[in-house]
């Protein structure tokens, strides 16, 4: 089966639905929303704590209540939302080949909104030494289990990583009755917010250990125990310092990684620092016509923020449709001392653009400044910069000057 | 007698210290939610907590859950006692009030999830 | 009791390949196995390497059954429907030393029966494999990759196919004789049988000496493997291993008839045949080892790491070199042992098997099996089909146009056959080495948890039932409510 489409979402979490209910608004017809679960709303599914829709809603509900207001608008704007259905195939002319329990289908789309999220670090990946035991999961999959499956991981836990997911689910592993042993952070602070710290940890009583990691795994069958260790500046254990931990339980919260298969496929240019794609202030990358926002673009730390960023995102996608292109974006934007990464990557000096980056480390009384052909040409004053907390900044077309390299750095 | 504590409002998690006295002072809260989380923290700390709940004859064997007030901190596993015993049946909707002003805490549990029967 | 004409001990590669073997003869065979799957042990632990058989002692029953194995090979991955390429192999040297080892090895080869074996220039390795780094090297065309869990899986399921009983999770405990022959029992089972054949790998000195024949030990060697992200499986068309010699073949890269990159493989001689433990040293020796022939390994192109242990046997000479199939007639009646069957034991497993048929063969009348099929079809795989084909299989069954696991794209048909497999098998693991859903990217963060719910659906296992691969590798400690 064969169609086209002026819009091909693939991703029906915060990202995707956003994009969508933000396109029908401005009156885009020709929408499907490819989703790869029986059900639309992402991993906000399983995010069943509150937090969510401060920003978008004025009140704190959870990831599931979130994702359903999207998913009345979709529905009372008629929006079409595939469910189970995978894309297996994306070309650079923006063919998108589905599959379900339907049959296979190929869509000719005018555009291609990417909003895959993102998939967690894993064991194997970080190589950690020991064996084989059962019991060791990422953060979203126990909490999948968990708030999904009504299946318990374990009950003496160790959590290993101090990000937001691990954090949340100390707490949630805490009100089932589980012995959370304590949190294992490799940083000499926290990757998560300050607010999940109080809110997840100290309310339990639950030990945040900084500076240390594990470095053995133990148990043949089922884990029984770990072994960490201190860790130097350098993230390298400090001989002597290890201990013991026994416990039947590891989750690890080590980082999320942006899910880019189908956008390399398509010929999608990545940057190195995000893992993800190169992006436009109108979130367009480099193939004419793809599009890229949410945690596929970049990790974000709220739902709210990816929303927000998608309806930019829609802005573009709805530009390009009408105008049939974008505006050539020739001045680059690069991260420099203290950055780890900036986004978009570039612009034209045509328009206003929302610059979206995170600090390496930690910084107190700083400013962030953005340098264009050696003037400053926005400074802002911070008192606290965390690499836990993503910062944007709405950049006025009328501060832009129409040649020359913006470098973003903070003092 | 000074008390530091990070808001938990929202996420930007402002740094505050409280400095006692007539009246209480609040030092670096970001917004008047924060002052009043804080002068609220040392008197009666309450949470919001989410969980999950039974439920027969749904596309899922669970439903996620949520008090739609902030209760006192101390009685978080008082309220979970009660969650844990909630069997429910499919359909569920968003909002459908479980448990009315569980445990006399002037707050509800209610349903955060649609759920359609099986 | 009941009564059987051959009992063998050990589903590995050389257990199912015997059962096998014996399976076109009319005889009722049952095969003990200590683990829940055939593949759990050092037959699913290695390099999945098809070996040319030059590396090898001159005369050696090694040389000889490798030499066989090789040849027959498309034969029996077409039977036995084993994903399989002949990619050749290369071998490279940096200096006059390692020059001179190659051209012994280059002599051992053709001596050994490998004729096309030849040595390349530095520009052929570039044009062979163009990232391989090496002055002198050694061309293999006739050595391959294969997926060794398809194998011992194929050969097992074909052997049930023709009448073969499998017992698993039963571990063999007593060996004892009566007047008709042996007794052997595990846990659950007990059954009398004329004939017992041991292909126990690092319990084989046990079972050898319950069955009457002593003086034999065993240790493992220790082998861990990394294995890379298919992106660097692009940059290697073939394996490339360091020069050998006949006891150690040294680091070397692999790709896998899947596309992915391993590594290794490295370890120390140790005792205990149950540790599969990986040490940090083990890891970043592996990498910097390999590096020298083929620097494309990156720490951020790491899946994860895995390790085998393989059972070196010895005797009262000491350490034993080569394969041995023994029968002592007066010591042990109707016993074979099958001694070290280490590396090249993928290749050499049929050769084996055959050369243990011919020793009942020599002291009975075996009669064939008429109805002996010996092929064997596995699980039609989502990502092996055209478009064209999928679209048929999915209107014929729609479960093959649902994706599980998105890393691999293995659908729900698949994992529902594999979970009704017909070995009646049913850890997380074995679905996973059956379809390779959970091996990608995530390593199961996506696909796993559907994985859970439809072994629970299919088989109505409880939460606390479902264990991954070992006995006591349980993944849930139950129900949250």
């Amino acid at each position: 089966m064969n169609t086209s489409k002026d819009v091909v979402i693939i991703g029906a979490g915060p990202a995707g639905l956003a994009a969508a209910v933000a396109l029908k608004k401005k009156g885009v017809e020709e929408i499907t929303v490819l989703e790869r679960e029986d059900n639309a709303g992402g991993i906000l599914r399983q995010c069943i704590h509150d937090g969510f829709g401060l920003t978008c809603f004025g009140e704190s509900i959870s990831g599931p209540e979130y994702a359903e207001r999207f998913l009345k608008q979709a529905l009372e704007l008629n929006i079409e939302i595939m469910t189970g259905a995978t894309v297996i195939s994306l070309s650079q002319e923006k063919c998108v080949t589905i599959t379900s329990d339907k049959g296979l289908i190929k869509i000719q789309a005018k555009t291609v909104v990417l909003a895959m999220g993102c998939r967690e670090r894993t064991r194997g990946a970080l190589a950690i030494p020991g064996e084989r035991p059962s019991g060791i999961y990422t953060a979203g999959m126990a909490q999948n289990y968990i708030n999904l499956c009504n299946l318990m991981v374990g009950r003496e836990i160790v959590i290993l990583g101090s990000g937001d997911i691990g954090l949340i689910m100390a707490r949630r592993l805490a009100l089932e009755g589980a012995h959370v042993i304590g949190v294992y952070e490799v940083l000499p602070y926290p990757s998560g917010l300050n607010r999940n710290i109080t809110q997840c940890l100290k309310d339990y009583e639950i030990p945040l250990y900084l500076s240390e990691t594990v470095t053995e795994i133990h148990g043949r069958t089922r884990l029984n125990g770990v072994t960490v260790s201190k860790v130097d500046q350098n993230r390298k254990p400090i001989p002597g310092s290890k201990r013991g931990i026994p416990c039947d339980t590891l989750i690890l919260s080590v980082g999320l990684i942006p899910e880019n298969e189908l956008s390399m496929e398509a010929g999608v240019q990545l940057d190195s620092k995000t893992g993800a794609a190169v992006v436009s202030e109108s979130y367009e990358t480099n193939i004419s016509g793809i599009f890229a926002a949410g945690n596929v673009l970049h990790v974000h730390d709220l739902a709210d923020q990816v929303s927000l960023e998608a309806e930019r995102l829609a802005n573009g996608v709805f530009e390009y449709l009408t105008k049939k292109r974008l505006e050539a974006v020739d001045i680059k934007v690069v991260p420099q001392k203290g950055i780890r990464y900036v986004i978009p990557q570039h612009i034209s000096h045509k328009k206003d653009f929302f610059l979206s980056f995170r600090v390496k480390r930690p910084m107190e009384d700083c400013a962030v400044e953005l340098i264009q052909n050696g003037q400053i040409i926005m400074k802002r004053k911070k008192i606290r910069l965390l690499p836990a907390e993503m910062i944007q900044i709405k950049v006025p077309e009328k501060s832009i000057q129409d040649h020359g390299e913006i470098e973003v750095l903070v003092r | 007698m000074n008390d530091e504590m990070t808001c938990i409002v929202c996420p930007r998690g402002c740094e505050m210290r409280i400095v006692d006295g007539h009246p209480a002072q609040v030092i670096g809260a970001g917004c008047k939610r924060g002052v009043k989380y804080a002068l609220n923290e040392l008197r009666c700390p309450v949470r919001t907590i989410a969980s999950s709940a039974l439920v027969d004859n749904g596309t899922l064997p669970l439903v996620s859950v949520r008090v739609t007030a902030p209760i006192p901190k101390d009685k978080i596993f008082d309220v979970m006692k009660v969650i844990k015993k909630i069997k429910l049946s499919a359909p569920c909707h968003v909002g459908d009030v479980v448990i009315k002003n569980v445990l006399n805490l002037d707050s509800d549990v209610i349903v955060t999830k649609n759920l359609p029967e099986r | 009791m009941e009564k059987f004409d051959v009992a063998i001990v050990g589903a590995g590669i050389i257990g199912c390949a015997v059962a096998r073997e014996l399976s076109r003869y009319k005889l009722k065979i049952g095969v003990f196995e200590k683990n829940h799957d055939v593949c759990f042990e050092t037959t699913g632990r290695n390099s999945g390497v098809l070996h040319g058989g030059f590396a090898y002692d001159r005369g050696s029953l090694k040389a000889e059954c490798c030499l066989e194995g090789n040849r027959e090979f498309d034969q029996t991955a077409k039977e036995l429907d084993i994903p399989f390429k002949r990619t050749g192999k290369l071998l490279v040297g940096e200096d006059i030393s390692d020059y001179k080892s190659l051209l012994e090895v280059l002599d051992q080869g053709h001596d050994n029966g490998c004729s096309e074996l030849r040595l390349v220039s530095e520009e052929e390795i570039k044009k062979l494999v163009p990232y391989a780094q090496g002055k002198y090297g050694l061309f293999s065309p006739l050595s391959g990759i294969m997926d060794p869990f398809q194998y011992v899986i194929g050969l097992a399921e074909n052997a049930k196919l023709n009448g073969v009983e499998f017992f698993f999770h039963e571990r063999v405990n007593k060996v004892s004789r009566d007047r008709s022959g042996f007794i052997v029992q595990s846990k659950n089972k007990k059954i009398e049988s004329r004939w017992l054949i041991n292909a126990a790998a690092m319990g084989g000195p046990a079972i050898s000496e319950m069955a009457g024949i002593s003086g034999y030990r065993t240790t493992a060697g220790k082998g861990a493997y990394i294995i890379l992200d298919k992106k660097t499986g692009l940059y290697l068309p073939m394996p490339v291993y360091p020069v050998p010699n006949n006891s150690y073949m040294g680091v070397h890269v692999t790709p896998t008839v899947d596309g992915n990159a391993i590594i290794g493989p490295a370890g120390d001689e140790i005792e205990d045949g149950d540790d599969y433990s990986v040490s940090q040293e083990i890891i970043e020796y592996l990498s910097k080892s390999a590096s020298r022939i083929w620097p494309c390994i990156r720490k951020k192109d790491y899946i994860r790491n895995y390790c085998g242990n393989a059972a070196k046997w010895y005797d009262s000479k000491g350490l034993i070199y080569d394969y041995k199939i023994e029968i002592r007639d007066d010591q042990a009646p109707h016993f074979i042992n099958m001694v070290n069957m280490e590396s090249p034991a993928l290749t050499s497993a049929l050769p084996l098997a055959r050369r243990a048929a011919t020793l009942m063969k020599d002291r009975e009348n075996l009669h064939i099996n008429t109805s002996f099929d010996p092929m064997r079809i596995r699980v039609t795989r989502f990502t092996e089909m055209s478009d064209r084909e999928r679209e048929e299989k999915i209107r014929e069954n729609p479960d093959y146009g649902e994706i599980i696991c998105r890393c691999e794209k293995v659908t729900k048909a698949e994992i529902i056959q594999a979970i009704h497999n017909p070995l009646g098998v049913n850890t997380v693991a074995g679905i996973k080495l059956r379809t390779r859903a959970m091996t990608g990217r995530c390593q199961g963060g996506y696909c796993e948890m559907r994985i859970v719910k439809l072994l629970q659906e299919e088989l109505g296992v409880s939460e606390r039932e479902i264990i991954y691969e070992r006995e006591g590798s349980y993944m849930f400690s139950g129900k949250v409510r």
